[in-house]
C-alpha cells in the first residue's frame, strides 16, 4: 500500500481524516475497523514492523498499483450485465470490489465499447483457451455487447444476432465467470507485451466460485498462463480440485514428467503454445499455506502429503478430510459386512 | 477369545503370534504407529506362515491386534505394505480376495473380530484422499492409509 489506495479513495471524495479505524471501514468495508485492535494487532513485512496507522494517514499519491486484486465478490461488479462504476457503490462497500468493478468498466467501455463479440475474440487469450472456455463455460454461446434503448449491456447469444440472453438469465457459473474473464482480459492485453508492466502480483480470491469442475480446470490453467507470463499469483481456495492440480504439478516436476502430462490433467490440447505454457509452469515455485481459523496461525502445507504427520497437511487444510472419512466409512462397512459371526 | 488364542488356533498360524509388532519385518515396522504400544495385543505374520502351504498365492502380509479404549473387544488391523501406485491396485486387490477367502476357509476364529483392512504404502504416497482409486479400494473394503498407519487409542468410527 504505497499511496495508490489512499489516492483512489481521495479521488472519489472519501475522507477518513487520517484515522485508521475510519480508513479500515472504507478500505476493507463497513464494520471492518474491528479487525485492528490497538496494542494487540501488528503487521510485519519481511521481518520489519509495519506502522499501519501511519500508512493509513499517508497522503502521498502514487499513480500505479503493483497488485491486481480479483475479489471474491466479483459477481457484484456487473449489474444488469454492465460493469458498475466506482461511485455506484456505497462508502461501506469494500474498496477491492469497487476498484475491480471500475477497472472492468473502463476496460469494457474503452476496449469493447463498439458492437462485437467479447468472447470469443481474436487475440484475446490463446485459441486453445477460447476452445476450452467455449466447451466448458459458454456452451458455444458468444459474449457480446448489446443495446436496449441506448443502454449497453453484455449478453450471451448464439453466433447470429438473434436470441440474446440477458445477464439475469445466465447460469450462476456464467455470471461468476464473466467478471473473472474480464479480469483475465485486463491482465493479458492483446499487445506484443503480454502483461501489464506495472503489475507484479495478482491476487485471485476463490477462483472456483459457482463454477463446474470442468470450468475450474480451465481457470486453473488460465492461472498457470498468468504465471507463465511472469505474474506472481496468490490464490485463496476452498476447492480440493485446485489443490489436486498443485499436488500433481509438484509430483510431475519431481518425477521429471513431460509438459504433456500436465496438459493431460486439464484436457488441454498438446500444441506448441500450450507445451510452452506447461514447461514454464512446471519450472515455477508453488507454496501452499493453510489458515487455521481456530488458532489464527498459518501453516506451510506445501508438500500436500496425504500421509503427513500433521492433520493440516494430510487433510489439505480440511479440504480433503471429508473424502477421507467417506472412504474409510465405506471401506469399513464393506470389510465387515460378511465376516463370520457378524449380526 | 483373545487375539493370541485366535491366532494360535488358526491352521498354519499356530506359532505365528508375537508380542507387540514383533511379527512384522523390520522394514514394515516404521509404517505402523500406535498411540500407545501397550494397547497392542500382538501381531501375526500371515504371509510368512502361509508361504510353505500356499507358495504361489497373492498372500496378505500381517495382522495386528489392538485394544481400543472405547471398545469392549479387540480390533484387528489387517495390513498389507505395498508400493502405492496405480499399477499395483490389481495386485493388492487379489491379495484382499485371498485374505477374505482364507478368513472364511481357515481363519474363522480371526474372522469374528471387528477389523480394518489396510493398504500401507511402502514408498511414496501417490493417491490423494479424494481420488477415484482410493474410492475403488473403499468399495472393495480396503482403506488406503498412505505411508503410515496410525492406530489411535480411541477409535473414531
Amino acid at each position: 500500500m504505497r499511496g495508490q489506495v489512499q489516492g483512489e479513495l481521495s479521488r472519489y471524495g472519501l475522507d477518513w481524516s487520517g484515522q485508521l479505524a475510519d480508513f479500515l471501514d472504507v478500505y476493507l468495508g463497513e464494520g471492518m475497523r474491528a479487525v485492528w485492535r490497538p496494542g494487540q494487532s501488528s503487521i510485519e513485512w519481511e521481518g520489519k514492523a509495519v506502522d499501519l496507522p501511519q500508512l493509513a494517514a499517508r497522503k502521498r499519491k502514487i499513480k500505479h498499483e503493483s497488485l491486481f486484486f480479483i475479489p471474491a465478490q466479483r459477481v457484484l461488479a456487473l449489474r444488469d450485465g454492465w460493469p458498475r462504476p466506482f461511485t455506484d457503490y456505497t462508502p461501506g462497500d469494500p474498496f477491492a470490489v469497487r476498484e475491480y468493478s471500475e477497472k472492468l468498466r473502463v476496460l469494457v467501455e474503452q476496449e469493447f465499447g463498439a458492437a462485437g463479440d467479447l468472447f470469443p475474440r481474436e487475440r484475446r487469450l490463446k485459441s486453445e483457451f477460447r476452445d476450452l472456455l467455449q466447451k466448458n463455460v459458454f456452451s458455444n454461446f458468444h459474449l457480446r455487447v448489446d443495446k436496449v434503448r441506448s443502454q449497453k449491456r453484455l449478453v450471451l447469444g448464439p453466433g447470429g444476432a438473434v436470441g440474446n440472453i440477458p445477464y439475469m438469465v445466465w447460469s450462476a457459473g456464467q455470471r461468476e465467470f464473466v467478471p473473472l474473464l474480464l479480469g483475465f482480459y485486463w491482465l493479458m492485453p492483446p499487445t506484443k507485451i503480454s502483461t501489464r508492466a506495472e503489475i507484479e502480483w495478482v491476487v485471485l480470491e476463490e477462483l472456483e466460485m459457482g463454477l463446474h469442475p470442468r470450468a475450474i480446470s480451465v481457470v486453473v490453467l488460465l492461472v498457470l498462463e498468468l504465471v507463465a507470463r511472469g505474474y506472481r499469483v496468490c490464490l485463496s481456495t476452498h476447492s480440493p480440485q485446485v489443490l489436486d492440480a498443485i499436488w500433481a504439478l509438484k509430483h510431475l516436476r519431481e518425477n521429471h514428467a513431460s509438459p504433456q502430462a500436465l496438459l493431460k490433467i486439464f484436457e488441454a490440447p498438446n500444441t506448441p503454445p500450450m507445451q510452452r505454457l506447461a514447461t514454464s509452469a512446471m519450472q515455477k515455485t508453488v507454496k501452499v499455506y493453510y489458515f487455521n481459523r481456530e488458532t489464527g496461525v498459518t501453516a506451510d502445507i506445501s508438500n500436500l502429503d496425504p500421509s503427513a504427520e500433521g492433520q493440516a497437511e494430510a487433510g489439505w487444510g480440511g479440504l480433503s478430510e471429508f473424502s477421507g472419512r467417506a472412504n474409510e466409512a465405506v471401506a469399513r462397512a464393506v470389510a465387515n459386512v460378511d465376516r463370520e459371526g457378524q449380526q | 477369545m483373545t487375539f493370541k488364542e485366535a491366532v494360535e488356533q488358526t491352521p498354519s498360524l499356530e506359532s505365528s503370534w508375537r508380542d507387540g509388532l514383533g511379527a512384522l519385518r523390520a522394514e514394515d515396522k516404521p509404517h505402523i504407529k500406535a498411540e500407545d504400544t501397550r494397547r497392542l495385543c500382538g501381531s501375526a505374520d500371515v504371509d510368512g506362515a502361509l508361504q510353505p502351504s500356499d507358495p504361489s498365492a497373492n498372500r496378505w502380509d500381517f495382522a495386528i491386534g489392538h485394544q481400543h479404549t472405547n471398545r469392549k473387544d479387540v480390533f484387528i488391523y489387517w495390513v498389507e505394505t505395498h508400493t502405492g501406485s496405480d499399477n499395483q491396485i490389481k495386485v493388492v486387490l487379489k491379495k484382499l480376495d485371498w485374505l477374505k477367502a482364507w478368513l472364511r476357509r481357515d481363519g474363522q476364529r480371526l474372522d469374528k473380530f471387528d477389523r480394518d483392512m489396510i493398504w500401507v504404502s511402502s514408498g511414496h504416497t501417490l493417491f490423494t484422499k479424494g481420488s477415484a482409486q482410493v474410492k475403488t479400494l473403499a468399495q472393495k473394503g480396503l482403506i488406503y492409509s498412505g505411508a503410515t498407519l496410525r492406530i489411535p487409542n480411541k477409535r473414531r468410527l
